[in-house]
């Protein structure tokens, strides 16, 4: 005899899972929606030096269009994230082939090769700082020492972004390396085989096979760089703190300055959407890229 | 009995009563009043807080209330007092604050709570509120109302090597142009040697330009426009962007305190235009001891008129505990505390401690420390506080000023475009409410 009462209905299963999940769900949601709604509110107020505040419509975003400074700002963000993704995407891939192929390399050795993702950015900015230092630095002494003239690296409105930008592909290739050696290691040995019986070189085979087996974790790769190189922070505020003048001055540094040091909040909340806006957008163009790669 | 006589004889008898009353009501000050309590303080890591909360136990064992203490670096502790303050919460009881640079801006946001009657109705008898500087007491007055209290008083003053100025044949400098003369011998006489340093790191710049351009006898303001333009101002930027251009260091743009300190305590540099408060890190290790010299940076057509600021401590407006966030601000600005302060070498903002016996005897110990303290009693006597412009936008003032003398170190721009350019967003700054 079935025993009724203790039936348990698939609807009323589901009911009772969306009850019970239902607390968690609301609060990962509010914790997720409510510091983004409240930046959307604070982009459409004005806040006077003193921290009066004011609706003021639309006016943080026709400011912005304006503004040579979010101009000059998006043009940095976009050098360093295009040079230290290119200098990443390179360095990472030959250290992946490096760390793939030197089989008996000793466990403390691979370990090296990736600790500097390891390290705090703040420490990484500082150490980076004074080894940089013009004139108490190790980086001009082994200049120097080679018979190279010295450099202003972070003080020179020329250098400071390649500087930058070499700071961070040395933090963060080895980063790339370990996700692309994670690729490397699950491409199939089936097709390298037929590649050595056909005769193929081995720079034919990472063109033809290895690259174009890779691509999707490459992509992923790229997905994962461009969303901290777009909102890039730490090392270059440690470093120049958008200087010298401002060129280093990213969207991300001046948008900080802006609510943090002048008070501006409503402005610099415009300007940190637009930033998250321009985020979101280069993630999924490389989503879209993702799909179109996979295998 | 003449007018005169009798008038003095009223004042003499109201200041005997008055100090009567003042004993009598200190004779009854209760620093246990709110044992228990709790109050929270927003401190800046540097050595005047660090100075201070060497001696945290003794202000709990004293009032039986709790000191939390959040500390941050200089940047993140304002950070973290905009996200407090905007937020109306009670948070934070008392902060530090520097009243020349947010002091403006805080005040008309309503951030300060009001310490003019708390400092004299609700204060010890060995408060000696009169004995404060009271150059910096009205730095922290805004609109009649008291925002903060001194902990210190320090300025941009000049390190000097006084062996390298004798085997160069250099003089101590006595005017602006000897500084860029004496800079001018020791680059051709030592030229390893950085032959001055100053800051050069864009916020960081108006602290010390402040004193050159006061010096030369120029101002920030005319007439409620920008004054960057006039030929006193002009005279600044060029005279300091040129220093640093072609006596400082490579990469002088990104210099602040910590990389001036460092590269004259290492014996790099022939002279340092830096904070007083730097003497410590700059006699670490003790190899500066024997062969710096210290002075007020040398004088302009207006003589010397040093910059001279100092950290006050703040109770918020949105505490819920003034009054015994009020005992912490009264014990920590007490003579006795500054005193002990002073001998770690946190420049004491009254003149009665720079003169106690103790400080003196430890002042004597070393010839840098007496030279210190007459830098630090030129500051005192002649300084000004003005450090960018004198408007509530003052921290962003800064950065305008920071830009011109950059784009002129790095040459940029002319100096007319460098003012110009600066005179245009200053303007801006001046005309917002």
């Amino acid at each position: 005899m079935v025993d009724v009462a203790n039936t348990v209905t698939p609807d009323r299963q589901r009911a009772e899972l969306a009850a019970l999940s239902a607390p968690a769900v609301l609060f990962t949601l509010a914790m997720i929606a409510f510091p983004v709604i409240y930046t959307v509110w604070l982009g459409f107020h004005s806040f006077s030096s003193t921290g009066q505040q004011s609706f003021s419509g639309l006016a943080n975003y026709s400011k912005l269009i304006a503004d040579n400074e979010f101009w000059h700002g998006l043009w940095v963000t976009l050098a360093l994230y295009l040079l230290s993704l290119a200098l990443q995407l390179v360095l990472g891939i030959w250290l992946a082939m490096l760390l793939f192929n030197a089989k008996r390399l000793p466990g403390i050795v691979r370990s090296l090769f990736i600790s500097p993702f390891m390290m705090p950015p703040v420490v990484a900015g500082l150490m980076w700082l004074v080894i940089l230092d013009p004139s108490l630095g190790a980086a001009n002494y082994i200049l120097q020492a080679v018979g190279l003239p010295p450099s202003d690296w972070l003080a020179s409105p020329i250098w400071v972004i390649p500087t930058i930008a070499l700071i961070d592909t040395w933090q963060w290739a080895p980063y790339v390396a370990l996700i692309v050696l994670g690729g490397l290691q699950s491409l199939p040995p089936s097709v390298y085989e037929a590649a050595q019986i056909d005769g193929a070189s081995a720079f034919t085979t990472f063109r033809r096979i290895t690259l174009p087996l890779l691509l999707p974790t490459i992509v992923t790769a790229v997905i994962l760089r461009s969303v901290d190189l777009l909102r890039f922070f730490d090392i270059i505020y440690i470093t120049t703190q958008g200087g010298p003048g401002n060129a280093s001055n990213t969207l991300n540094i001046y948008g900080f300055r802006v609510g943090f040091e002048f008070f501006n909040i409503g402005y610099a909340s415009a300007l940190m959407l637009t930033l998250t806006v321009i985020v979101f957008g280069v993630v999924l163009a490389f989503n879209r890229l993702r799909g179109a790669v996979a295998w | 009995m003449s007018g005169n006589a009798f008038a003095t004889r009223v004042a003499i008898t109201a200041v005997a009563l008055g100090a009567v009353t003042t004993a009598a009501g200190a004779a009854d000050f209760d620093w246990k009043k709110f044992q228990g309590k709790t109050v929270t303080f927003l401190a800046n890591n540097n050595p005047v807080s660090q100075a201070l909360l060497t001696y945290k136990g003794d202000f709990e064992k004293l009032t039986g209330m709790t000191l939390k203490v959040d500390g941050y670096q200089e940047q993140q502790m304002r950070q973290r007092l905009v996200t407090v303050m905007n937020a109306r919460s009670d948070e934070v009881d008392v902060f530090m604050t520097l009243p020349s640079r947010e002091g403006e801006q805080f005040a008309a946001a309503g951030w300060y709570g009001d310490l003019s009657a708390m400092s004299k109705s609700h204060a010890a008898k060995d408060y000696d509120f009169a004995g404060l500087s009271q150059a910096l007491l009205k730095a922290g007055t805004f609109g009649g109302k008291l925002t903060s209290m001194p902990m210190n008083i320090e300025g941009p003053i000049l390190y000097y090597r006084t062996d390298i100025f004798k085997k160069c044949g250099v003089e101590k400098p006595a005017t602006i142009g000897d500084v860029e003369a004496a800079a001018q011998k020791i680059k051709a006489c030592d030229p390893a040697i950085t032959p001055f340093v100053s800051r050069g790191l864009k916020p960081a710049v108006a602290y010390t330009f402040s004193n050159m351009l006061h010096n030369i006898g120029g101002s920030y303001m005319a007439n409620g426009k920008s004054n960057l333009c006039s030929p006193k101002g002009k005279e600044a930027l060029d005279i300091y962007s040129r220093l640093l251009r072609d006596y400082g260091p490579p990469g002088v743009v990104n210099y602040s305190f910590q990389q001036i300190s460092a590269l004259y305590r290492s014996g790099r540099a022939a002279m340092s235009f830096e904070s007083s408060n730097e003497l410590r890190t700059v006699m670490e290790g003790g190899e500066r001891l024997k062969d710096t010299g210290l002075a007020p940076f040398p004088a302009g057509e207006a003589g010397l008129v040093p910059t001279a600021i100092g950290w006050g401590m703040a109770v918020s407006a949105f505490s819920k505990q003034q009054e015994p966030a009020w005992y912490f601000v009264q014990w920590a600005t007490s003579p006795e505390v500054q005193k002990k302060m002073a001998v770690q070498g946190i420049a004491p903002p009254r003149p009665a401690v720079a003169n106690d016996p103790e400080y003196r005897k430890w002042i004597d110990e070393q010839p840098v420390r007496k030279q210190w303290q007459a830098a630090l009693d030129v500051l005192a006597t002649k300084g000004s506080s003005e450090v960018g412009y004198p408007i509530v936008a003052n921290p962003q003032s800064r950065e305008f000023i920071g830009q011109a003398v950059q784009d002129l170190i790095l040459k940029q721009k002319t100096l007319d475009q460098a003012c110009a350019d600066a005179d245009k967003g200053l303007n801006e700054l001046i005309a917002q409410k």
